[in-house]
């Protein structure tokens, strides 16, 4: 018998590689594609010449980006609709998950329940009324328009997370900080806080990809060059006559790269935070 | 020293409050009650203003012809009158349908594979984990474009390789074909929404103890036997919140319709979401209808999202 499952085991494991090295293609082509292109000339690109594999590399393309499109600009506004969406949802969801797992005061547990409601509601619901909302307040085309209407989908979430972290600090240590003379905000902030740095880690991580990668209000709230962010003015590139995959692929790599990398340098507390909080798939 | 004694002993609840340090909580209960309402106040001030605002004035929308900045005509139940009546909107509810449901269905059956494969012990096995996480990480745009452009009908990589084999003659128009865009869609929104399955399964089989595995084993139960016996019941709880947050989302989604095919050819892949973007945002701007397309879906969606709200508080005690 202990032969057999030996047998069935390596047999198993057999299997595993072999589905792990699909699965690796399947996820690598399309990268492979994205990066092969944005390193070829036209000529390599388009027409009976096409080449899968880049014969004569050349960085062209992430120059004709710079030199020809306004993509700086868009990465500037990402940086700042991004960094202003973060910073004033970590501030907000801080105070409210305090709130929330440490004081008492009725309408405490219906608020909970209303934080995840809104976080589950998708923005494809709320477009429409954000619009005409912007648009009476004036707060389309600008970048606070775009940070103020992140806030919808960030603080929701991030305080959810932080709630649960919150809770996980013992009091004790809070007590003890206030009978040393902390009052309520020191208190969150010289023994809450830093016990909860992975969880504050995750937080500015989703708060800070969402913001970069959010598509649908940027696109619906921007109809000019200056306030687009990369996500919609990528998408503008498309639209425009200059339709070159060459150097849309160049910034498409360029874009892609900061998620990606805070995702890898995060990982293994952006997984955590996920299976906790079941984050947007 | 003593102090710190005294503190970290745990005080049974019924006795916390008592005693010489009565009055001392009252007055921290009145204070705790003004500043959670003070803590809490810009929180809240962003559900009402950005959500559940927003949301009532897309039901009173529905009611309206109405554009953009412009104070919206009351018109009764008109929207919805001509939306049920349009062969378009039927089209999209049968579309949204599939849609949703073939791209869960593969990427819940993806995800768990991968992540079964991912459980085995191999060398390098974090790498790849990471690196097969990967298109999550993504911003979905850059996946979109990345994919149109496989797709392209005249140098993609598809055509490219398939030409290169000599297995066609003319390219295929993956995203214009009507028979084949939905497929395309749906094979970009897999790839895309898998590691998020993989991801919540793998932590989930992570979870589950060793020892169980080891008792099974010692009883003579087979590896099948383990899978359905042990995995799949304690992956359970994990399944149905993975599946439903992924329902809400993958119907959700615009951007892959938006950019790949913009709900076309003919319809084939218009799902809820761009409708209602065709609707309030192209040309005629009718924004009362948009809502009212959202609106319809909503009912569903609500379902979901009532379940999961339960589910995700209970996990936190709440």
């Amino acid at each position: 018998m202990a032969l057999r499952m030996t047998t069935q085991r390596r047999a198993l494991q057999g299997l595993g590689n072999g589905v792990l090295v699909l699965m690796l293609l399947w996820t690598a082509i399309p990268f492979y594609w994205m990066i092969a292109t944005s390193l070829k000339h036209d000529k390599e690109i388009y027409g009976y010449e096409a080449t899968l594999i880049p014969q004569r590399p050349t960085l062209a393309n992430y120059a004709t980006v710079f030199r020809e499109t306004p993509y700086l600009l868009y990465l500037r506004n990402s940086v700042v609709v991004a960094v202003g969406s973060t910073v004033l949802s970590m501030v907000i969801a801080c105070l409210g998950a305090y709130a929330i797992a440490r004081l008492n005061f009725p309408g405490r547990a219906l608020l909970a329940r209303g934080l995840v409601f809104t976080y589950l509601v998708p923005t494809s619901l709320l477009f429409i009324p954000m619009f005409a909302m912007m648009s009476v307040l004036r707060l389309t085309d600008s970048l606070h328009g775009l940070i103020i209407a992140y806030l919808g989908f960030d603080v929701p979430f991030c305080t959810w997370l932080l709630m649960g972290y919150f809770k996980s600090v013992p009091v004790e240590l809070e007590e003890a900080a206030r009978v040393d003379g902390c009052n309520r905000v020191s208190a969150l902030v010289r023994v809450v806080l830093p016990m909860s740095l992975p969880a504050l880690v995750v937080v500015t991580f989703f708060s800070f990809t969402h913001a970069w990668n959010e598509f649908l209000y940027a696109h619906v709230f921007t109809s000019t060059t200056g306030a687009r962010t990369v996500t919609t003015g990528l998408v503008n590139f498309m639209s425009q006559d200059v339709f070159f995959w060459g150097p849309l692929m160049a910034s498409t790599v360029m874009s892609a790269l900061p998620p990606v990398l805070m995702f890898l340098l995060f990982q293994r507390w952006v997984v955590k935070g996920l299976t906790l909080g079941g984050v947007k798939g | 020293m003593a102090t710190s004694t005294t503190v970290s002993l745990p005080l049974p609840s019924s006795r916390r409050g008592l005693g010489w340090r009565g009055d001392k909580v009252q007055r921290f209960l009145l204070h705790d009650r003004t500043l959670g309402y003070l803590f809490l106040f810009p929180a809240l001030l962003v559900i009402v203003g950005l959500v559940a605002y927003p949301f009532a004035s897309a039901i009173v929308m529905t009611f309206q012809a109405k554009t953009a900045g412009a104070p919206g005509r009351f018109i009764g139940l008109d929207n919805y009158r001509e939306l049920f009546s349009s062969e378009q909107f039927l089209r999209t509810v049968v579309n949204t349908a599939v849609y949703t449901a073939v791209g869960v269905g593969i990427k819940f059956l993806l995800g768990l594979s991968m992540a079964l494969v991912l459980n085995q012990e191999r060398f390098c096995n974090n790498l790849f984990r990471s690196f097969l996480l990967i298109p999550w990480a993504i911003p979905t745009v850059m996946s979109a474009l990345n994919w149109r452009w496989i797709f392209d009908d005249a140098s993609g990589l598809i055509n490219n390789i398939l030409v290169r084999l000599n297995l066609i003659e003319e390219s295929i128009s993956w995203l214009s074909n009507p028979h084949l865009a939905m497929f395309s869609v749906i094979v970009v929104v897999i790839w895309q929404g898998t590691p998020f399955f993989t991801m919540s399964f793998l932590a989930g089989l992570q979870a589950i103890p060793k020892e169980l595995y080891e008792a099974a084993e010692i009883d003579g139960a087979s590896v099948l036997q383990q899978f359905t016996n042990i995995t799949l019941p304690r992956l359970h709880p994990i399944f149905v919140t993975a599946v439903m947050l992924s329902a809400i989302l993958t119907s959700a989604a615009i951007q892959f319709v938006l950019i790949l095919t913009n709900g076309g050819p003919s319809d084939r892949t218009m799902i809820f979401s761009v409708l209602a973007y065709h609707l309030a945002l192209g040309g005629a701007q009718r924004l009362g209808m948009g809502a009212a397309v959202s609106l319809v879906f909503f009912p569903i969606l609500v379902v979901f999202i009532v379940f999961l709200t339960r589910r995700m508080l209970r996990e936190k005690g709440e």
